[in-house]
């Protein structure tokens, strides 16, 4: 079969290649690889040292175990107490092991974005809610403290309201010496680094300042890193360096210039610099050539007079024998003053041949040439006329003259017809040319506002997902990886214990949590609350609630309203509606909370 | 043709390879830099040989998976660590084509068809581009391998020589039958 032939296919760009790149999953799956094939391997089994060293091995268990159950009855216990202590032992650190961060949904997230940063260079990382990471020089190292080389990746991440934090699975509780406060957030973001999958570290005595874009402007809170050992946030400071924002003065405009382009654009660049500028001299190629077209009147010879005391010569040669020197009758040749060669006794010799031709001055002089044997002689020599010869070739002269007049000024009249219509038509193309500038002009400004306000829209959607009105920058200088929050910390909810009922909102059956949220928009804080009492939670009457229940991967509300039928109700019921079955998306749930 | 400087190495730059590539028959998370540095010329490589993208995607994948399973079998020959990875890669390629026949495609621009055509020192019109297309369809597997790497992918004799495991003499002459061959035919493009 003959293969298929694309002709000019169109290139894939670096960016679409570069996004199937996954170095991550290739280790992964080459690590599932060899363990599978280490599961189906049965090669060992078949190697001679192995069953030699079984049979040993086993050998000497078998002693051991008989020596020690006729000689040693009392070691035996403490085998077995041991034997029984271990799984205990092993089941509570697996307990300990598990994570203080447990995402609810395994669809909802908060993705992190990737940035690349030369750790030689350092530089400022601009994430899209226009937070910075400003990253110094030469701040990472490997695990074994050695500086990285090359491009390091940040993986970044930001949660500001509910529904983020929901979501995030992070822990809202803060501990502090045995008492437990509700942290209400002003932000919180998720900071890692690494180099092709390997975890870097901030250098010691260096560290990275992130202005973390707050949808809260008051400066009651405080900074606190997630200390995921300990599984507590740990107090770092007062947040108090504030700068506040305005909605219009983030705008980047240093790459409008040269990012902006449209056919239209295009096509008005090429007639100013390439269509017009060629019709130009185009234009002037033409007239040069319709102007050397343009007949050239000759003008005519004026007549002279020999001048007195010039020696001249007179051809006296016979016109009827050779009729073509007859233009010369009657001429007189007065020989130049520039014939250095010129002797008196020329005029005492019979000259054998005499030749005429052009002289260096066309038209003006002749080279006359005369031989006797071997003697030649060259002269310029001037043709003048003398009495009734001079008075008629001057008559004629003065009528050819005056034609020639004539022609010239028809002649110039023809040349500043063509000179005009050049001129009109450079003219039409400068105009041309001067509308296609003012239009380019306009298309350009145009498409600059555009520009702008796109830019703007894209940053009034990045302040959008905020919520807020009012903004500010926090700015953390940490020197180590991991979730930092601004944060101030509330007593936990004191009032009226509730022990929940869930129903869906067509009452017709139970849901039953897998997670449980309790939202408490006057503080402002979330609280997981635990399944171990049955989802019992206190609420403060004089406070607004909503609640969020994740149940068999479903996302379900209970809104404020439905919240306060429920709680004044004695039953406890609380109606659930569904979001979306399987909801992928936190702006969803964001307006299902009514954020 | 110039010399392509991702693929040509300094004895240095062939140095620092072989050290990521002895750390990563050791540990496979060793082996990123190698991975960042060719996927982009592997995967041209096999897109190049095929008409959808997604498949190229796959094979390039499978082609790095290859790669990091047999590292151990690697032995350094004085060469990039990339002609191996072609080697691989081509055949991952063949694999394919032999149990998907339709598969294999031929990528080309006109420039290319020209490219060829004034290489043997014949004029190229546009008409012609059916009957190119056709002769390089008839082209024998090794020879229409040949032809992508000099005059689609418009590599140097030595890279050819290289991923071929080949002398660069060898790569010449193999060049300069085909460039006969295809003379022959292309000259009866004027009958």
């Amino acid at each position: 079969m003959e293969p298929k032939f694309n002709l000019n296919r169109p290139k894939l760009s670096d960016e679409e290649i570069n996004k199937h790149k996954n170095f991550d999953q290739l280790v992964k799956q080459f690590k599932q690889q060899s363990i599978d094939k280490a599961k189906h391997d049965k090669s060992w089994w078949k190697s001679k040292k192995f069953r030699y060293t079984a049979i040993i091995t086993g050998t000497l268990v078998i002693c051991t175990i008989s020596y020690l159950d006729l000689f040693n009855n009392s070691s035996n216990k403490i085998v077995k107490h041991e034997t029984n202590l271990t799984p205990k032992i092993q089941s509570k650190k697996s307990s300990v092991k598990k994570s203080v961060i447990s995402e609810p949904s395994a669809k909802l997230k908060i993705n992190y974005t990737s940035y690349k940063i030369n750790n030689a260079k350092g530089g400022e990382i601009k994430h899209t809610t226009s937070s910075k990471i400003k990253v110094p020089a030469n701040s990472f190292v490997d695990k074994n403290g050695k500086d990285i080389i090359g491009d390091v990746t940040i993986d970044y991440r930001e949660f500001h309201d509910a529904a983020d934090i929901i979501v995030s699975g992070i822990p809202m509780i803060y501990d502090s010496v045995g008492k437990k406060f509700n942290l209400e957030s002003a932000g919180m973001f998720d900071v890692k680094g690494s180099q092709n999958g390997e975890p870097v570290f901030i250098k010691k005595n260096k560290q990275l300042n992130i202005e973390l874009t707050s949808s809260v402007s008051e400066n009651r809170f405080n900074q606190y890193y997630l200390d995921t050992v300990s599984k507590n946030w740990q107090y770092l400071k007062r947040d108090d360096k504030l700068t506040l924002l305005s909605k219009t003065n983030k705008l980047n405009t240093s790459k409008i210039n040269h990012s902006i382009s449209s056919p239209k654009l295009e096509n008005l660049k090429n007639q100013i610099e390439v269509v017009i500028p060629r019709k130009l001299d185009s234009v002037k190629i033409v007239y040069a050539k319709k102007q050397t077209l343009l007949s050239k009147p000759k003008e005519p010879l004026k007549p002279n007079k020999p001048a007195p005391g010039r020696p001249t010569f007179v051809f006296d040669g016979s016109y009827h024998e050779f009729p073509e020197l007859s233009v010369f009758n009657n001429v007189v040749f007065e020989v130049g003053e520039e014939n250095k060669n010129y002797r008196s006794n020329m005029h005492d010799i019979t000259w054998t041949d005499v030749k005429i031709s052009e002289g260096p001055v066309k038209g003006k002089n002749y080279l006359l040439t005369l031989v006797y044997r071997r003697q030649v002689e060259k002269l310029i020599v001037y043709p003048t006329l003398t009495g009734k010869d001079f008075e008629l070739a001057e008559k004629n002269y003065n009528q050819k003259f005056n034609e020639y007049k004539v022609l010239i000024e028809k002649r110039e009249a023809q040349e500043k017809k063509l000179v005009d219509e050049l001129q009109a038509k450079q003219t039409a193309y400068f105009t041309e040319l001067t509308k296609k500038q003012k239009e380019l002009d306009n298309e350009r400004s145009s498409l600059i506002q555009q520009l702008k306000l796109n830019e703007q829209k894209q940053l009034n959607s990045s302040f959008n997902t905020l919520s807020n009105q009012t903004k500010a920058t926090r700015l953390f200088s940490i020197s180590q990886f991991g979730i930092y929050n601004s944060d101030c910390p509330h007593n936990e909810n004191s009032g009226k214990i509730v022990n929940p009922a869930f129903v869906s909102h067509d009452n017709t059956h139970v849901v039953n949590p897998d997670a449980l949220y309790l939202i408490n928009h006057s503080s402002k804080t979330v609280t997981n609350i635990s399944f171990i009492e049955g989802f019992k939670f206190i609420y403060d009457p004089s406070n607004s609630y909503s609640i969020c229940v994740f149940s068999k991967n479903k996302l379900f509300i209970c809104s404020k309203e439905l919240f306060e039928k429920a709680v004044n109700n004695n039953k406890h019921q609380f109606t659930l509606h569904e979001i979306t079955d399987n909801t992928e998306s936190v702006m969803d749930l964001k307006k299902a909370l009514e954020i | 043709m110039a010399i392509n400087p991702h693929f040509h190495h300094t004895s240095e730059q062939l140095n620092e390879e072989l050290i990521i590539i002895e750390a990563s028959k050791q540990n496979p998370e060793k082996f990123g830099p190698i991975y960042n540095k060719y996927y982009k010329q592997i995967f041209n490589y096999v897109y190049q040989r095929l008409d959808d993208k997604e498949t190229a995607f796959d094979l390039t994948s499978q082609v790095f998976l290859k790669a990091l399973t047999n590292l151990s079998n690697y032995q350094f020959k004085g060469v990039p660590f990339g002609s191996w990875l072609y080697r691989i890669a081509h055949n991952e390629l063949m694999q394919l084509f032999k149990l998907q026949k339709g598969k294999k495609t031929i990528n080309a621009d006109i420039s290319d068809l020209r490219y060829i055509c004034e290489s043997n020192d014949e004029p190229f019109y546009e008409e012609y581009i059916p009957l190119i297309k056709k002769i390089i369809q008839e082209l024998e597997t090794d020879d229409l391998q040949m032809i992508e790497f000099r005059f689609f992918e418009k590599r140097p004799f030595k890279e050819i020589a290289e991923i071929l495991n080949i002398s660069e003499v060898n790569a010449k002459v193999r060049m300069h039958r085909i460039i006969e061959k295809l003379k022959k035919s292309i000259s009866k493009l004027k009958l």
